[in-house]
């Protein structure tokens, strides 16, 4: 009786499969890692210094922001839901209104981030800031 | 008659190279993060419900902490420090997008002193970095 030997199968000499699946997930770690770095926020234009633009009278809404975060307009102060029923109004009646903040040197930056939402929830276009000066 | 039946191999895909594959792709990723390396500082971000994406190809960060201390690129600066550095940025990338990202309790005439800087080199477009939240 002829006898045919059975070939064994080739054995891997190291189970390399799991180790496929480790490099992966970390690749992954490192694509969400970085994408922990993109800086985001507001884009801001900055006016240019000391060319002041001419603006109506009419179209120019000076808002304020003092130390303690209160926003005034016209001297008076305004909550936050107030000041954008304020924007809303005004640039009803002037669609081209300048927003002109003056933020004191000791306001907290959070205060003045919050303006800025605002402003940018309200799609307002013209806005230009500024710091109060301060006593020498 | 001796019948001789071969065993057929059912087909396989070698994924012995993925693994290097991988590994390659690990390396390459991780070289890339070291050089994209940021100097974190260690502040209080400010935030806003809404905000955009201000990153663009080159960036530079003017990092503000509550006591005005400026810090690029893990080095602590001046205002005099800050101007020579966005104006070599500038020249070597015109289109460097600044971004001042400065503590939520930082009193507004520090991150003015930048803006003045960015002024004073006629840079007109600054980013407020913020975070997403409440």
């Amino acid at each position: 009786m002829i006898q045919i030997k059975k070939r064994r199968p080739a054995e891997d000499p190291m189970n390399s499969g799991s180790l496929t699946d480790l490099a992966f997930l970390l690749i992954i770690y490192f694509i969400v890692i970085a994408g922990f770095n993109v800086n985001k926020g507001y884009l801001l234009n900055l006016p240019e210094k000391d060319k002041p633009r001419i603006v109506q009278q009419e179209e120019l809404m000076r808002i304020s922001l003092d130390a303690q975060g209160n926003v005034f307009y016209q001297e008076r102060a305004l909550s936050e839901g107030e000041l954008e029923e304020t924007i809303i109004q005004q640039r009803l009646s002037y669609p081209e209104t300048t927003l002109l903040l003056t933020v004191d040197p000791d306001t907290p930056y959070q205060e003045m981030v919050n303006i800025i939402h605002s402003i940018r929830r309200l799609r307002v276009e013209n806005f230009s800031f500024r710091m109060t000066e301060e006593a020498p | 008659m001796i019948k001789i039946t071969r065993n057929k191999r059912s087909p396989v895909v070698p994924v012995s190279s993925m693994s290097d594959i991988g590994f390659l792709l690990l390396i390459f990723i991780m070289l890339l993060a070291l050089i994209n390396q940021r100097h974190e500082v260690k502040i209080d971000y400010p935030e806003a419900e809404t905000v955009e994406k201000t990153q663009m190809e080159h960036n530079l960060e003017i990092w503000v902490e509550t006591d005005g201390t400026f810090t690029v690129d893990g080095k602590l600066q001046t205002t005099a420090g800050l101007e020579q550095i966005i104006a070599a940025a500038v020249v070597d990338h015109p289109d460097v997008r600044i971004h001042i990202i400065a503590d939520r309790n930082t009193p507004y005439r520090y991150v003015n002193q930048v803006v003045e800087v960015l002024q004073l080199l006629q840079h007109r477009v600054v980013s407020f970095v913020v975070r997403e939240g409440t």
